[in-house]
């Protein structure tokens, strides 16, 4: 093949460069298309078949949550079993007091080693439900991100922690407490869902995340808005983008993070994503207005919003050129931060304001034993330590964001975060994602309908009636009772 | 019939002798690490594609239902047709400015060597990398482009934002990341070309512009054939850059075939579907390779 005769593509041998070049290109190619299979069936392949053994068609257990109130400071119930867990988590700023100083404390007392495993957030769903998916047991503990919970109990990929032994108390957060729980303790089930079946705890929060309002006090001189009117009256008199000084700030991107800062401002209107029976209800008359005054608000707030996730919107804070947002509460201890903020003692917390209702919501960091653990009782353990109140008021204390009462009003805890009475009183009216797993398709098309309707800057009724229209179809197709 | 078959034993047996045992004993491995790598991914997605998924598990058979679905899904023929405009813009404007850069460069010139290395960089940044790098560049709050965007009156205040410039942001980012192996595998075909047909031509009075559309344009089209090849089937299965840069947006303006793959199949757990997406990715993929050979192929073989 070498020659110029080749590269002039006339050749003394004229059937052989045409049949060579051929036999290359058919190879090139099949190796892409091989190569771009391969890639997709890498994830899937060596399934464990369909067994039938998810939490929807497995039999309840029968134990009930403990009435009697834990004690506070009581000791945590915690034997030295020693052995090894390994904990398998995405990457998070807001679990290094966990990582760095909890981790090593619970090995110290329980003589049970640690190995925590990270990923970035996508990569770690993949591999954790890789890992459910082929019972491979390669962790004992799965952290969670809670819409997650559905999929992994659903799918048998966590462990009934119930008939592991674990009893959770009344300390915790109860709102935070039933995103564990499968089948979810209220709301409707999805199909093939035993309607009898009762609820079981499969994953525990471990920290305390939840949408805050973060406003600031120098502008908001008498207090938190109370009402989604005060936000909009406020952006209107003081926003000066000459100054770069905007009243309000949000996440527009598709996906996620638009449907998260909506979900806010639905539900405060009144508005729901389904009914009972799982028809899509986010269109609705308060759905229209909820994303009407969302609309309304983009005057008020930086040019480019359609393309912010969270990370411009904290910043957008942190230097001071909004006046208030709904975010995450990881923010809380930057805006305190010299380092980071350039309005240090300027931002105040609270719950989002209210319009019909006053809603918050939950976004906590869960996990679960991995059904296929190697070591369930090491992973028991853990959780009977981290959760115990003692530890999460010293994960208070220590700068953690907690999932126990007691924690959250431990006076010490809340000298160095002034923001912990805030994230309880929110996460007390929270609601998470809707508890089903097909949630992230819908949150998908309605989060991609929603970037529409900002880049538009309009037309709230027709895209929320096109969300609708495309999620009832994909849900008809799954077998929900819709359409 | 004894008659037909002794000669037939004797040839078969004949050939059995000729067979070298040894070269196929060495191939085996090859081969077996071969089928395992792309025949049994290949076979496990056909099989995926003809089944009902739950909790990432199959539930059932369904037949051809993924792809009768597939047909009317207008969201993937959406993505189908953002992937083509992407493939074809940024195509073939890398292959222009890869000829031009070659055509530029092919003589001996000073710092040749340090231009050169300079001009491959983009090539060697990691894809990820280089979305987050354009995504840098374009963000309305702290971005060049976002800034100088802002002094423009009238012009969308972002560029990610905006549903008509999102796309073509993405096409120049991919150009200004894969221009230089175009220019590096057309400037390695200039140079190999023989110089007397372009000596001959320049003695019959033959201009720059004729000699490079009559002698060194069809003298370059195998080489042109196999990176427009080479980087038309990369532009159609573009993501690591689509994921970080737009994640598909604004609305679905910049959703390519292969994000909405690996949405289907990975987040939402639908992967009979996302099977069947993908095979009819490769289907398409192969088809444009045909086309393109074809295209190319003046001698008709």
């Amino acid at each position: 093949m070498s020659g110029t005769r080749d590269r002039n593509g006339r050749t003394t041998s004229p059937d052989r460069p045409a049949t060579t070049r051929r036999q290359f290109l058919r190879q090139m190619i099949g190796i892409a298309g091989g190569a771009g299979v391969a890639q997709l069936l890498a994830a899937c392949g060596g399934q464990a078949p369909a067994t039938g053994g998810g939490a929807a068609t497995s039999a309840p257990a029968p134990a009930a949550p403990t009435a009697a109130p834990a004690a506070a400071t009581a000791a945590p119930a915690v034997s030295s079993g020693g052995g090894k867990i390994t904990l398998g988590s995405f990457a998070d700023p807001a679990q290094d007091v966990l990582k760095n100083v909890f981790l090593p404390e619970f090995e110290k007392q329980t003589g049970i080693k640690t190995e925590w495993v990270e990923a970035d957030y996508s990569g770690w769903f993949q591999k954790a439900v890789n890992d459910g998916q082929t019972k491979a047991g390669a962790f004992d503990v799965y952290v969670l991100d809670d819409p997650w919970i559905p999929q992994f109990a659903g799918g048998g990929f966590v462990a009934n922690m119930e008939e592991l032994g674990y009893q959770p108390d009344s300390d915790y957060v109860q709102a935070a407490l039933d995103t564990g729980y499968w089948p979810p303790k209220s709301g409707p089930r999805q199909p093939g869902i035993d309607p009898n079946a009762k609820p079981a705890v499969y994953a525990l929060p471990i920290i305390g995340d939840v949408q805050l309002l973060f406003y600031r006090s120098d502008i908001y001189t008498s207090g938190a808005p109370a009402t989604w009117d005060d936000v909009l009256k406020t952006a209107k008199e003081k926003s000066d983008p000459s100054k770069q000084q905007y009243g309000w700030v949000t996440r527009g991107v598709k996906g996620n993070p638009i449907v998260t800062s909506f979900f806010v401002i639905l539900h405060d209107f009144g508005g729901k994503m389904f009914e009972d029976n799982w028809q899509i209800a986010f269109n609705n008359q308060q759905g229209v207005e909820a994303l009407e005054f969302y609309l309304s608000l983009l005057p008020y707030e930086p040019p480019g919003v359609a393309e912010f996730d969270s990370d411009q919107e904290g910043q957008a804070m942190l230097e001071g050129n909004a006046f208030a947002a709904t975010m995450w509460t990881g923010w809380c201890r930057q805006t305190d931060d010299p380092s980071k903020s350039k309005v240090i003692g300027k931002v105040a917390f609270d719950v989002p304001p209210k319009k019909v209702d006053q809603f918050a919501k939950i976004g906590l960091f869960s996990a679960g034993i991995a059904a296929s653990a190697p070591n369930k009782d090491g992973a028991l353990q853990f959780f009977k330590w981290f959760n115990s109140s003692e530890t999460q008021i010293k994960f208070a204390q220590a700068g953690g964001t907690p999932v126990k009462i007691s924690a959250f009003q431990n006076e010490e805890a809340i000298k160095k975060a002034r923001w912990l009475p805030a994230i309880l009183k929110a996460l007390t009216v929270g609601k998470p994602s809707p508890r089903t797993p097909d949630w992230s398709k819908v949150e998908d098309i309605l989060g991609t309908w929603l970037n529409k309707a900002l880049v538009e800057k309009g037309n709230a009724k027709q895209h929320l009636d096109d969300a609708a229209a495309e999620a009832t179809a994909y849900l008809k197709s799954a077998g929900y009772p819709v359409g | 019939m004894v008659q037909v078959e002794a000669p037939t034993s004797q040839t078969t047996a004949a050939r059995r002798r000729k067979l070298p045992r040894l070269p196929l004993l060495l191939l085996a491995p090859t081969a077996l690490f071969a089928l395992a790598v792309t025949v049994f991914p290949l076979g496990y997605a056909v099989v995926a594609s003809l089944q009902a998924f739950r909790f990432g598990r199959p539930v059932a058979f369904i037949g051809l239902l993924n792809y009768q679905n597939l047909i009317a899904d207008a969201n993937f023929r959406g993505s189908l047709a953002t992937t083509l405009i992407f493939t074809i813009a940024a195509t073939a404007v890398e292959f222009a400015l890869g000829m031009a850069l070659a055509l530029l460069l092919k003589d001996d010139l000073p710092l040749e060597g340090i231009i050169r290395s300079i001009l491959i960089i983009p090539m060697i940044v990691a894809p990820v990398v280089v979305g987050i790098v354009w995504r840098l560049l374009y963000s309305s709050d702290v971005g060049l482009v976002g800034y100088m965007m802002q002094l423009i009156p009238g012009a969308p205040v972002s560029v990610l934002s905006s549903p008509a410039l999102a796309l073509p942001a993405l096409i120049l980012m991919d150009i200004w990341e894969w221009t230089p192996f175009m220019f590096l595998i057309l400037l390695a075909g200039i140079q190999s070309l023989p110089q007397e047909p372009f000596e001959a031509a320049r003695v019959d009075g033959a201009g720059a512009w004729g000699s490079f559309t009559q002698l060194m344009l069809p003298m370059l089209r195998p080489v042109i054939m196999v990176a427009i090849l080479i980087r038309a089937m990369d532009a159609f299965t573009i993501f690591d850059q689509v994921y970080v840069l737009t994640n598909g947006g604004p609305g679905t303006s910049t959703e390519v075939a292969t994000l909405m793959v690996y949405k289907t199949a990975f987040r939402f757990s639908q992967i009979g579907y996302g099977a069947a997406m993908a095979l009819a990715l490769m289907a398409l993929v192969m088809a444009l390779s045909f086309a393109i050979v074809r295209g190319l192929r003046a001698d008709g073989q």
